[in-house]
């Protein structure tokens, strides 16, 4: 559905990084496909965002963003 | 008596070296600081208007779990107060949300009756609003505990280790063995200096003992200090590391007084 406020497991606030670390994992994917070196992996995201536990990085790797398809349902 | 050899604190994470104790002292304070320690966090919600894709307990959820600045110097727990838990100004902070274009709300636009308890994090989602849908909400926050609910604890992984204690016999160890110990340590702590095996972070080891398997018996020692404890934890941002365990320590201190007075 939409990106959970808290990891699961140990209760840090992970929601607020989703949007930049998505944002910076689009323009890995792009320089990936173009053929470019991309400037960071999804991994440096990660610990630059201050993401080190597995169970955060988890959150934040797995999830599918669904609230789009809900939308036309109130 | 218990000493604090070392405290690394900074606003939202720490890691102390706790010596002079036992687990069950260590553990206690975990504890306390997990079930104990007051938070402010959003408990009743009112909803006006919600025609977004999210039902209203699942908003009401997310907007509890969402850190919000804890004086606890100004606020008293509501079943304390001095309003018979009516719900005043000492007891509970009010904040209303209302959007009605499209787009994501965040818990910024969460609006606090003064700007003193403007919520921490601004950047954190709450649901995403789209054509024609409306959002309008009150929310009254409340002090509680982590042991009535998880969006009242204010530590986030609280844990804590022996030390560790490496012991290297010198004469052991060969050239070979030295190399073998040195590529199978997880945390990569051991380093070769003038041909001998030395710890470079101690700290840092997990006490796996993958060293001590791989060379002659008795070359290396691996055990945990049982009176030593490295202890770390991190806050959600609600409470500064430094307050959080401070309190802790004094909610600890007065369940031990409640006890004595209790025996004596």
């Amino acid at each position: 559905m939409i990106i959970p406020v808290r990891c699961f497991s140990c209760g840090k606030v992970i929601g607020s990084v989703y949007e930049e670390f998505k944002r910076r994992c689009e323009e890995y994917k792009k320089a990936i496909e173009s053929g470019e070196k991309p400037k960071e992996t999804p991994k440096e995201i990660l610990d630059d965002l201050g993401i080190t536990r597995y169970c955060c990085r988890r959150m934040l790797l797995s999830h599918v963003d669904l609230l789009k398809d809900a939308a036309p349902y109130e | 008596m218990v000493k604090i050899e070392s405290a690394d604190i900074k606003e939202r994470e720490a890691r102390l070296v706790i010596s002079d104790t036992s687990p069950y002292f260590v553990n206690a304070l975990r504890r306390a600081m997990l079930r104990e320690v007051p938070k402010l966090a959003i408990e009743d919600v009112i909803f006006y208007e919600n025609s977004s894709p999210l039902f209203d307990e699942i908003i009401a959820h997310r907007l509890g779990m969402i850190p919000l600045p804890t004086d606890l110097d100004v606020l008293v727990p509501r079943e304390e107060c001095t309003c018979n838990g009516e719900g005043c100004p000492n007891c509970t902070v009010r904040y209303t949300l209302s959007r009605e274009e499209p787009g994501m709300v965040y818990s910024g636009d969460l609006q606090p009756e003064n700007e003193k308890w403007r919520v921490i994090d601004p950047n954190i989602p709450i649901v995403e609003l789209f054509e024609g849908q409306k959002l309008i909400l009150e929310a009254e926050a409340i002090l509680g505990k982590g042991k009535d609910h998880a969006k009242w604890q204010a530590v986030v992984a609280p844990g804590y280790k022996y030390y560790p204690i490496i012991e290297i016999n010198q004469d052991k160890l060969d050239e070979d063995s030295i190399k073998k110990a040195i590529e199978i340590c997880p945390k990569k702590i051991l380093e070769e200096k003038e041909g001998k095996l030395v710890v470079k972070d101690i700290e840092k080891c997990t006490l796996c003992k993958s060293c001590v398997e791989v060379v002659e018996e008795g070359a290396i020692q691996v055990r945990g200090d049982e009176t030593k404890f490295i202890f770390t934890y991190e806050t959600d941002g609600s409470l500064d590391a430094k307050t959080l365990i401070i309190k802790a320590a004094e909610i600890l201190e007065n369940k031990f007084k409640e006890l004595e007075k209790l025996i004596g």
